[in-house]
């Protein structure tokens, strides 16, 4: 399957935290024969090994997306709702959500003197019941939905949709692993997390599990490149970045230098992100029991946590090869990170 | 070692750059004292440093205790290099953006090179803007080089120390500089290591300098997993006294240390702090904090199955600042209460303190 067709098809299932069994059971179709191992964890993360010699590594990209919560019925069949990760109500107006059993509502406010006063108390969503009655035999205090809205390809190479973050990881880890040899010079563990939105909740699990000697999440970036947007020296379009920081890591400089080395080798452009906002997988594995060394392979994705963020084909084909080459190199020594 | 040592030590330390993500030049200097007064100094898989004394028990009476001092500083980190050449930087731990106009840096790319934080003059502001303190994205770094030279030093991810120097003040009670916060720690754990010698103990005492406490404990998380203590102490710094702040929540400078107190810490080992101090006649304060005490204290607590965890604070005037001030008579007396407390702890005292 081709990239596009991956993501087309993963971007559009339905899986915000804690909820994410359409995007697992999909992706493990997906993986097939193509491992050695493939298993499920107590929270739902999905592991897929293919063994190798000497080291193991640990590859993370999440399947969650962010979400809402039913937290109220009222009497007239309005739904009130609360963000399932980071999901912004000013966002949400006008916007549909899908919920797991496809009903489809779509969200606006009361009326509103000032549109500051603009908060989740003052939202609802609408599932086009009339009443309490019918909307308890549609939904139920606690069912979860996500946006709603198709993949599309805004012109060749440019792709929209909803959960770019963090499918878009996903499918490069589904692609690169169709692509991977026989023969592996280390061990690869590919996990597919869940909760990631709701503070690496899988990640943390998945790492202590599977006792990894190094780490790397794939996720999504923001990027600097829109009108008036913050400081930041990523753009859309001109390849994979390589983490530097976010919130929740500071990435072992061992670790970037390697993955610095393998995109110089194989002619592979690459940019810094330092991102001043937000985590990703790496935060959870790096502080996994004793440590471990990790980094962080981002996609350059514009409006991210919106219900149409948008990734440039490029980043994606380069991001695929820059982590196939790392995963056919050698990774560093132990000896080098204990001597740091 | 005596108080002059310390002063040296002290400056050496403040003038070392160790911002969190990196922090090899500030683990060297603290190094060299550590391989000066410990059997064994070792780097984990996470880079936190871990120096061992060991103890007078059998190998089946082992016991650890970890006394643990974060040596990273606040900083930043290069975001942009604008056109014109001035650099855009992010914070590395929680800088405050009213202290930072004015102040020399270091940008530490291919080699290490100076700069200052410039903000636009004030003739050129409003009345308004004048008043208000500048976001820190709204900052920039000038080193005089233009952009395309800059480029071939230094680039995003390149991270920026402060290069103000400590001083003795005249009064040689104090000092004042840059990263007091952690450093003062990392001295009272040195100086500990020192006092010890002329100590026996039963227990192997580990002495870690944990890395990016600044931005999350994150070294202290496996620093604790890995070391497994049966018993450690966090040493930090806490709010001095100052003009204008609350005198409930600030400690005297020459007072002593300050002893926490509240649900991070083992109740009875707090307490046990209390009453080693008064049997040696060394001053202290009590610190109540009543959840999160923002120190690697948090993170030892619930490491594993939970290890029975303490704080031991010297007070320091004008925290993340690059004035940081503290008293030297508390660091000595912090130093020797540590030293006393890791000299006691047996097997046997611990299941006192369980008792309790």
């Amino acid at each position: 399957m081709a990239i596009r067709d991956t993501l087309k098809k993963l971007t559009e299932a339905y899986g915000p935290s804690g909820e994410e069994e359409n995007v697992r059971s999909m992706i493990r179709d997906m993986l097939n024969d193509q491992v050695d191992q493939i298993f499920e964890d107590n929270l739902g993360n999905l592991f897929a090994i293919r063994k190798g010699q000497k080291l193991k590594v640990m590859v993370s990209a999440h399947m969650d997306e962010i979400g809402v919560i039913v937290t109220h019925i009222d009497e007239n069949g309005f739904l009130r709702i609360a963000p399932v990760g980071g999901i912004s109500p000013r966002l949400l107006i006008g916007q549909r959500l899908r919920f797991n059993n496809e009903l489809i509502g779509t969200v606006y406010h009361e009326k509103l003197k000032e549109l500051k006063e603009l908060d989740w108390p003052k939202i609802y969503l609408d599932i086009g019941a009339d009443d309490l009655e019918t909307a308890k035999k549609l939904v139920k205090i606690g069912d979860l939905a996500c946006l709603d809205q198709p993949f599309k390809e805004q012109r060749e190479g440019r792709y929209l949709a909803k959960a770019m973050d963090d499918r878009a990881g996903c499918a490069i880890l589904v692609e690169v692993i169709n692509r991977l040899p026989a023969e592996l010079p280390h061990e690869v563990c590919f996990v597919f997390s869940v909760q990631e939105e709701l503070g690496l909740r899988g990640a943390k699990t998945a790492a202590y599990r599977y006792e990894p000697d190094f780490g790397l999440a794939v996720d999504v970036t923001t990027v600097g490149d829109t009108p008036k947007a913050a400081t930041m020296e990523v753009s859309l379009g001109k390849g994979p970045a390589i983490k530097v920081k976010d919130n929740s890591v500071l990435c072992h400089p061992l670790i970037r230098r390697f993955m610095v080395d393998v995109a110089e080798k194989n002619k592979i452009p690459f940019q810094y992100e330092v991102l001043t906002r937000g985590g990703t997988d790496a935060g959870a594995i790096h502080l996994s029991r004793e440590g471990v060394p990790s980094g962080a392979l981002s996609i350059p994705c514009r409006y991210v946590h919106t219900a149409s963020e948008i990734v440039d084909k490029s980043d994606l084909d380069y991001a695929v090869l820059l982590l196939e080459k790392m995963l056919l190199s050698s990774w560093p020594q132990m000896e080098e990170i204990n001597l740091r | 070692m005596n108080k002059e040592n310390l002063i040296d030590i002290l400056l050496e330390l403040s003038s070392v750059a160790g911002v969190s993500g990196n922090e090899t030049a500030a683990l060297e200097a603290v190094r060299s004292y550590f391989d000066l007064y410990t059997d064994e100094v070792k780097l984990d898989r996470f880079g936190n440093l871990i120096a061992l004394k060991k103890g007078e028990a059998s190998a089946a009476e082992k016991i650890t205790v970890a006394l643990v001092a974060h040596v990273d500083e606040i900083g930043a980190m290069v975001t942009k290099i604008e056109p014109a050449g001035f650099l855009r930087f992010t914070p590395l731990g929680g800088l405050d953006p009213r202290v930072l106009p004015g102040q020399r840096v270091v940008v530490h790319g291919k080699k290490a090179i100076e700069g200052v934080i410039g903000a636009t003059a004030p003739h050129h502001l409003s009345m308004q803007d004048r008043e208000k303190s500048i976001p820190v994205e709204k900052l920039f770094i000038d080193t005089g080089y233009d952009a395309d030279t800059l480029k071939t030093i230094t680039g995003v991810g390149d991270t920026i120390s402060f290069g103000q120097k400590p001083i003795l003040l005249k009064n040689r009670k104090m000092i004042t500089g840059k990263a007091l916060d952690n450093r003062a720690g990392i001295a009272a754990l040195i100086f500990c290591a020192a006092e010890l010698a002329g100590l026996r103990h039963q227990a192997d005492i580990c002495f870690i300098a944990s890395l990016q406490e600044e931005v999350g404990l994150r070294g202290a998380v496996t620093a604790a997993y890995g070391l497994k203590p049966n018993l450690a102490v966090a040493v930090d710094v806490t709010h001095g006294d100052t003009p204008g702040t609350d005198d409930k929540k600030t400690y005297k400078l020459g007072a002593g240390p300050a002893l926490g107190v509240g649900p991070n810490f083992h109740p009875s080992l707090s307490f046990a702090m209390q009453q080693i101090a008064q049997e040696f006649n060394l001053s202290y304060q009590v610190e109540p904090i009543p959840a999160h005490s923002g120190t690697d204290a948090w993170a030892f607590q619930v490491s594993r199955e939970g290890i029975p965890t303490a704080l031991l604070s010297i007070p320091l005037r004008y925290m993340h600042t690059t004035v940081e001030m503290l008293c030297l008579e508390d660091l000595v007396t912090g130093s020797r209460l540590l030293a006393r407390l890791a000299a006691k702890v047996t097997n046997s005292y611990l299941e006192e303190l369980k008792k309790c």
